[in-house]
């Protein structure tokens, strides 16, 4: 398991703005399972190398 | 060992009257009645009604009506296929008192097509938490192992099938929910292309990700499925407008020159596989290559990268579904759905375009890479079914997903059984292709099946 590389405080601060009523038990688990979400979210960055023109797959199409 | 038919074995059988529609639901009920009870397939056994349908199917063949190769047949649905008047709860205490108004679009065209149904079938709560011993319903088991895993999110159509309670049922795939019950129950089963079966009434887990799709017994099974399921829903915004070809005579054609891309760094070094997966999967290579199919190594992008980009969409997508009962009835979902969900919470916005962008990226190197070939052969899982009580609540994000590349690309894939283990546990393979060929899949994973005997093996509790 990747270890997350915020702090728990942080974390903690995180899960309040999402709003999630999360025991004690909840926050540490996720918390030691925060490191797959920074994974993934670096992970679909590409390290920032992404052309411009490279567009989301959802591209909302007018229809007449 | 009582005699379970295919649905083609059956459908000869009734058409040519000598077996009875009521005849064989009583036997899948007697079956049911047998096993259900350590296998949990099935969540609500529907006796009666499916009694009922199995006299008015026999009243309508004996009349010379026939429906079909499906008429007659006995099915059941997942429980997240919305059946009009019976409760539809995605395994969930939050679901449970939930009665649809109105059937899902692919239970009317199965129904239509003369299916007899059973019931409603086990599945990951909300088609994603699970295996969880902590909802209103066990999960299902593995029946060639009951101790074993089922694989999900189509966990209940997976052992229902194996076990021959059903002849075929219904599944989805959001990030491999049909394969990997395939996979580890050893039948077969097929994630369409994404559109190809209408989404509507099948309570969503991601959107952009989401698939209908069969279970069944055979190849030649599912390709009968898919063609009742198969259709345009002018109320499905996903839905596509194409031509449904006919699957079941597609079967047919020889796969001699077809191009099969073997993708072997999925099961070397993306998602290392043990030494059982990859010897039968070397061995089907062969199996094709001995069928005339040219058969050469295929590289995709890595594991890693589909599996980024399909669960950080589905995990934000699922999210958004979730997000107002995650804030007021936590208690009420299990800790598995409820703990994977809530890592969704801490995705942004940008990280989902991010994705979103990616996916275009990804799926523009899947159509270029299979420029060179017709078809793709890989792993379905990176091993056998493990013990129920061995998956753990994060095992999602563990190791990179084998079945998200097609969910990514929406490409049709088929998971089919390729072997068995010393312990006599079943390995599956999947065998994918271009948007629309699901034909042509079905037709490759058919001719691997009818030169192997695999399929002529049913689990021991069976017997």
């Amino acid at each position: 398991m990747p270890k997350p590389r915020i702090a728990k405080e942080t974390f903690e601060a995180l899960a309040a703005r999402a709003g999630l009523p999360l025991t004690p038990a909840q926050k540490t688990e996720l918390y030691e399972a925060y490191g797959y979400v920074e994974a993934m979210a670096e992970r679909v960055r590409a390290g920032g190398k992404r052309a411009p023109l490279v567009e989301p797959a959802t591209i909302f199409k007018a229809r007449g | 060992m009582t005699e379970i038919q295919t649905i083609a074995e059956a459908g000869k059988l009734i058409a040519a009257r000598k077996l009875s529609p009521v005849e064989l639901t009583e036997a899948c009920l007697a079956r049911i009645e047998r096993l259900n009870g350590t296998l949990n397939a099935f969540i609500r056994i529907t006796a009666e009604r499916a009694l009922a349908e199995a006299k008015a199917a026999e009243a309508a063949l004996m009349a010379g009506k026939s429906k079909g190769a499906l008429h007659g047949i006995p099915i059941a649905h997942k429980d997240i296929y919305c059946t009009k008047g019976l409760a539809t709860t995605a395994h969930s205490k939050l679901l449970a008192d939930h009665v649809p108004a109105e059937d899902a679009a692919t239970v009317v065209k199965l129904a239509d097509a003369g299916t007899v149904m059973l019931g409603k079938l086990a599945t990951h709560e909300f088609a994603w938490g699970g295996p969880s011993f902590d909802l209103p319903w066990p999960p299902a088991r593995n029946p060639w192992n009951p101790k074993h895993f089922t694989g999900g999110s189509s966990s209940g159509t997976g052992a229902a099938v194996a076990a021959g309670l059903v002849l075929g049922g219904t599944g989805s795939d959001t990030g491999g929910s049909i394969r990997g019950p395939a996979a580890y129950c050893g039948v077969a089963g097929i994630k369409p292309t994404y559109g190809l079966c209408s989404r509507r009434g099948i309570l969503p887990l991601a959107y952009s990700l989401d698939h209908a799709g069969p279970l069944a017994w055979t190849v030649e099974d599912c390709a009968i499925l898919l063609q009742a399921m198969a259709g345009h829903d002018p109320q499905d915004p996903a839905s596509a407008d194409v031509p449904i070809p006919d699957y079941r005579a597609a079967l047919a054609a020889p796969i001699r020159g077809l191009r099969i891309g073997f993708v072997r760094h999925f099961h070397e070094s993306d998602n290392p596989s043990n030494a059982a997966v990859k010897k039968s999967l070397e061995a089907a290579a062969d199996t094709f290559r001995r069928l005339g199919a040219d058969v050469r190594d295929a590289t995709l992008p890595s594991l890693e990268d589909w599996h980024a980009c399909g669960m950080l969409i589905m995990m934000t997508e699922a999210y958004t579904l979730h997000e107002p009962w995650l804030k007021s009835r936590p208690q009420d979902y299990g800790d598995f759905m409820r703990d994977r969900l809530s890592l969704a919470a801490f995705f942004t916005a940008a990280d989902y375009i991010q994705a979103q962008r990616m996916r275009r990226e990804l799926c523009a190197r899947y159509a270029e890479a299979m420029q060179a070939f017709d078809l793709l052969l890989c792993a379905a899982t990176p091993f056998e079914a493990p013990l129920i009580e061995a998956v753990t609540k994060m095992s999602s994000f563990e190791r990179p997903s084998l079945t998200f590349p097609f969910n990514v690309t929406g490409a049709p894939a088929l998971a089919l059984r390729c072997g068995f283990t010393d312990a006599g546990l079943p390995l599956g393979m999947q065998l994918a292709g271009r948007p629309f060929e699901d034909a042509l899949v079905l037709r490759a994973g058919h001719a691997y099946e009818i030169a192997t005997s695999w399929s002529k093996r049913r689990p021991a509790i069976v017997s």
